[in-house]
């Protein structure tokens, strides 16, 4: 055994000159050895020797090394190559689509990843930085989680825990209204801060001082394009803008920094300085959170320690009554996993992101599958090649080189065409993402470099196994005629085959799910009616809420008067908001002497008496508000989901008892007059709010119900009447319809780029089928001649050819089905309000896989059975 | 630039064909070096010896019989050239002269 590969070894390598004697003295001497010790000593002695024989002066000549031969050989595989591309031009241009299909798509998903995965990580310590969170714990179980803290737990934690080097405390204040010269603009995306935000948060300053910038109040820092808008090309900093609404006064711009990065979870177009809101910030102190409180923690920290002392530092800072409880998020993973309440933005999903990883590469790979298959496939007909060649002395290597660089050049070919499809592609999948991440791609050197490197490993994964296969058939057999179909090749092929129907029913099943998901969404009844009603934000400067109400109401009457306006209503929150719009107070609620407190989050919502009329919603029992009843100011409704949470059943037994809030029985009450059925006031994510409706005849937004006809028309009388009253305030609305319509945008831009996507995949399979099935029947076609003379119809010989798909396709279903069931629940469990499991439907993507299957493979066989017999029994 | 490159494991390769002659093939120069030197030589060291010094003009060699227990193989006899008669006798001379101009009292040990 060793002998043996010590003499395969020495014949390789030694210089035939010197070969013959040097091996019968290698030879003497083990013949001595075995004599002299053993024959397993002999061995490993002639081992031994072999391998001191090794020297340069002994090694013989490698011409193999020679260049000009190497260079030689390729040119020849590049021209055979080429040739037999040219050869089948229909086959060439369905791998080259195929691949390019397929590495683009996979490519642009993999960078939308990168991207998605990319979020905030540019600033200083990104893994550092965590995000004070709050929890609503009850009997040791999570209820709520919060993105919002309270505005003193900064300091408080940093002066407790060593491990805490820094914090920063932020808020998200709403709208400001900011007057330049003559016009009013409303800045919708500010973010207020203390002095230590942009030590933590890296934003590249442009002009200003970094540590004093958010220090003094009534500063005000702008982002490059916000600066552009105001002020042009000047540099703003020392300039003023003159901020209307609650301030009413000029606040001085201290800093200019560079427009925030898309991939951040604080995005802000303007930064204020927090100390503005001082009195604000004082009032809510240990009493509201509503404060966004980021910490950096040294890295030496252990995490888990800290969150383990976190309970108790909430009892000692919040009392013992109270549930809540500080936790810590790390601000790397809000983007893709954060679900809490109140969180500044819409944020993205890891699972959303998962799942088209996996979409991705299921691309990818039945793209490559494509091209293994039908390489395979035609085996038959390159092996009189092979055989050919191998008489006139190819060796196995050789002809493994000549296949791998046919799918090297083909390979090529598709990325070439991948990088144009990338580049006509781009507008629309920015527009798709609905965030332009591919700018340029031929800039891009990370898109590049991958298409590059995924172009290597295409042609190596799709060009080994048929280059094995193709290179090893016997010369012998295939010349004398007896060569069948390669065993091995059917069976990989078949599986390949399983594996390309499977992915496709998952996609086409996935895709009906979320389709049907988002359908039911949109058209689910929420129980209100919104058909063409508009909500406005109404104006409030500084004027006392008397001052406020005086003018809202006769502003009120003025738009009753518009003919094509039907109702005017107020809420403070609109329908179609998002989760985190509405206030909430959990420290507890009862109905005195009929309920236990019950220490949950409730919902507190204002309304006027037109509201339930003019939204068709549906008084359960009692009475609506009435503002002729002096005594309705104190009067609350409360909807049936916070009779839940209450306890209550009845809901006649609550009428005209008292609601009251918090834990001292020396807390306001309120009168409770009615119950009005659950509506759905945010995304059907969430479930619906145990509110309390309280009576306000000048809330923060006003509703208005419009005529069918003459929407327009109607609108522009509303602004006319506004800028009557309200000259200074812009006026902006929504439908309310919009409104809900926006709180889905994410899961339609998932629903759209999944359906995209899974029509590409679905795409690419068939054309694979198409093409095996196309080459898999002309095989046949002597066998449909004969077949047809001895009596077989064209549909006997279609069926015929469809049942050696049928059972890959059933192999398939059998597979797809329990991972559609189990990922799709998966899925549809993260909504609140979700549809059944929808078999039916997947009973129909199973109907559609087996009927595209039909239609290509029968259309291929039946344009070879409609021939004349007697011309394709000589074929061959 | 060396008159006759020899190197010293070479000479003694060479002077073992010498002690050898016409009998010197593979197998017994590595015997006798083996006896004379009293160390064993690898196969790959003494056929590198001689194929250098076959290349330098010191050795020839002929194809010889062959044998079963070669497996066939033909033996390759050595023989040393004038050329390698001449190295051989340079490098002697060199070491005589050393020997000679060694002063008496540096042997002089007590």
């Amino acid at each position: 055994m060793i002998k043996k590969a010590a003499e395969r070894f020495f014949k390789w390598y030694c210089n035939p000159d010197y070969y013959e004697d040097i091996k019968g003295d290698l030879n003497e001497l083990f013949h001595r050895k075995i004599i002299q010790q053993s024959p397993t000593k002999a061995e490993w002695y002639f081992a031994i020797q072999v391998l001191f024989l090794f020297r340069p002066s002994i090694i013989r000549p490698f011409h193999f090394w020679d260049l000009n031969f190497i260079a030689e050989m390729i040119k020849n595989y590049l021209t055979i190559g080429a040739r037999n591309l040219r050869k089948h031009p229909m086959y060439t241009l369905l791998h080259v689509i195929g691949l390019a299909i397929g590495l683009a798509a996979f490519l642009f998903i993999h960078h939308y990843r990168i991207f998605e995965k990319s979020y905030d990580d540019f600033h200083y310590k990104p893994d550092q930085l965590y995000r004070l969170t709050t929890d609503d714990v009850l009997n040791g179980r999570i209820q709520v989680r919060d993105a919002m803290s309270f505005a003193p737990s900064g300091k408080a934690l940093q002066d407790e825990l060593p491990e805490i080097l820094s914090y920063t405390t932020t808020a998200k204040p709403g709208r400001l209204i900011i007057r330049k010269d003559q016009e009013t603009v409303q800045e919708e995306n500010v973010v207020a801060a203390d002095s230590n935000f942009l030590n933590l948060f890296r934003y590249e300053i442009i002009s200003g001082d970094k540590e004093n910038m958010l220090t003094e109040p009534y500063s005000i820092v702008l982002t490059e394009s916000q600066a552009r808008k105001y002020f042009g090309q000047a540099d703003p900093v020392g300039q003023s803008l003159e901020v209307l609404g609650e301030f009413n006064r000029p606040f001085k711009v201290s800093g200019l920094i560079r427009d925030v990065p898309l991939n951040t979870h604080y995005h802000f177009d303007l930064l204020v300085s927090l100390q503005s809101f001082r009195e604000q910030v004082e009032r809510d102190a240990w009493s509201g959170y509503n404060y966004y409180t980021y910490l950096l923690i040294d890295q030496r920290a252990d995490i888990d320690k800290l969150r383990a002392q976190m309970p108790a530092l909430s009892r000692k800072y919040l009392g013992d009554v109270d549930r809540l409880e500080f936790n810590l998020q790390p601000v790397r993973d809000i983007h893709l996993y954060s679900d809490f309440t109140y969180e500044p933005q819409i944020h993205g999903s890891a699972k959303a992101i998962n799942f088209l990883g996996i979409i991705s590469v299921f691309i990818l790979l039945i793209a490559w599958v494509n091209y293994i298959n039908l390489s395979t496939a035609r085996a038959v007909e390159r092996a009189k090649e092979v055989a050919l060649r191998k008489v006139v002395g190819a060796q196995k290597a050789q002809l493994i080189g000549q296949f791998l660089t046919e799918s090297f050049l083909i390979n090529f070919a598709g990325a070439a065409v991948a990088l144009i499809f990338a580049m006509m592609a781009t507008p629309y999948l920015n527009a798709m993402v609905g965030k332009p991440i591919f700018v340029n791609i031929l800039e891009q050197t990370a898109f590049l470099k991958d298409l590059l490197i995924f172009f290597l490993i295409g042609s190596v994964i799709t060009g080994v196994y048929p280059a094995i296969l193709l290179s090893s058939f016997k010369p012998i057999g295939v010349l004398k005629g007896a060569f069948g179909r390669s065993k091995q090749g059917t069976i990989l092929r078949k599986a390949l085959v399983v594996i390309q129907f499977t992915v496709s029913l998952i996609l086409i099943a996935g895709t009906l799910i979320v389709y049907l998901q988002i359908k039911y969404m949109t058209q689910k009844d929420l129980g209100i009616n919104t058909d063409q009603v508009i909500s406005f934000l109404n104006a409030r400067g500084s004027e006392s809420y008397d001052q406020y109400r005086t003018k809202y109401l006769s502003f009120e009457q003025e738009l009753e008067r518009i003919p094509g306006v039907k109702a005017v209503g107020g809420l403070s929150d609109p329908p179609g908001g998002g989760s985190s719009e509405i206030s909430s107070s959990s420290g507890g609620v009862q109905v005195v002497g009929k309920t236990d407190i019950a220490k949950t989050t409730v919902y507190r919502n204002q309304m006027n008496d037109q509201v339930i009329d003019m939204l068709e919603l549906d008084l359960i029992s009692g009475r609506n508000f009435n503002r002729d009843f002096e005594s309705d100011t104190s009067a609350v409704i409360l909807n049936q989901s916070l009779l839940r949470t209450l306890g209550v059943s009845d809901p006649s037994t609550i009428l005209n008892e008292y609601l009251q809030f918090g834990t001292n029985p020396n807390n306001s009450k309120y009168l409770i007059v009615g119950v009005i059925n659950d509506y759905n006031r945010s995304s059907l994510k969430n479930t619906i709010e145990p509110t309390v409706f309280f009576h306000s005849e000048a809330t923060r937004c006003t509703v208005a119900k419009l005529d069918n006809d003459n929407i327009t028309a109607n609108i522009t009388a509303i602004q006319a009447v506004w800028s009557q009253f309200y000259p200074n305030a812009p006026f902006t609305y929504e439908f309310l319809d919009q409104r809900f319509a926006k709180l889905y945008m994410e899961d339609r831009k998932f629903g759209l780029i999944f359906l995209n996507f899974a029509i590409l995949a679905i795409l690419l399979a068939s054309i694979g089928l198409f093409g095996l099935a196309s080459y898999l029947s002309i095989q046949r076609t002597k066998e449909v001649g004969v077949r047809k003379i001895l009596g077989a119809t064209v549909n006997n010989i279609v069926l015929l050819f469809f049942r050696d798909f049928l059972w890959l396709i059933s192999l398939a279903i059998l597979i797809g089905i329990p991972l559609i069931y189990l990922g799709m629940k998966d899925w549809l469990n993260s909504y609140a309000f979700r549809i059944d499991f929808p078999w039916l439907w997947l009973v129909m993507a199973v109907m559609g896989i087996l009927l595209l299957t039909f239609f290509t493979v029968s259309y291929q066989t039946w344009r070879l059975a409609r021939l004349n017999p007697a011309e394709t029994v000589r074929y061959e | 630039m060396k008159k006759y490159p020899l190197g010293e494991f070479e000479e003694v390769v060479l002077l073992t064909v010498g002690v050898l002659y016409d009998e010197a093939y593979g197998v017994l120069i590595k015997d006798e070096l083996e006896k004379r030197l009293e160390r064993t030589v690898s196969v790959g060291a003494l056929q590198s010896a001689l194929i250098r010094m076959e290349k330098k003009g010191y050795l020839e060699s002929r194809f010889g019989e062959k044998t079963n227990e070669r497996g066939g193989k033909r033996k390759r006899y050595f023989y040393i050239t004038a050329y390698g008669k001449k190295a051989l006798e340079h490098s002697r001379q060199v070491r005589n002269n050393l020997w000679n101009d060694i002063p008496g009292v540096a042997f002089d040990f007590q």
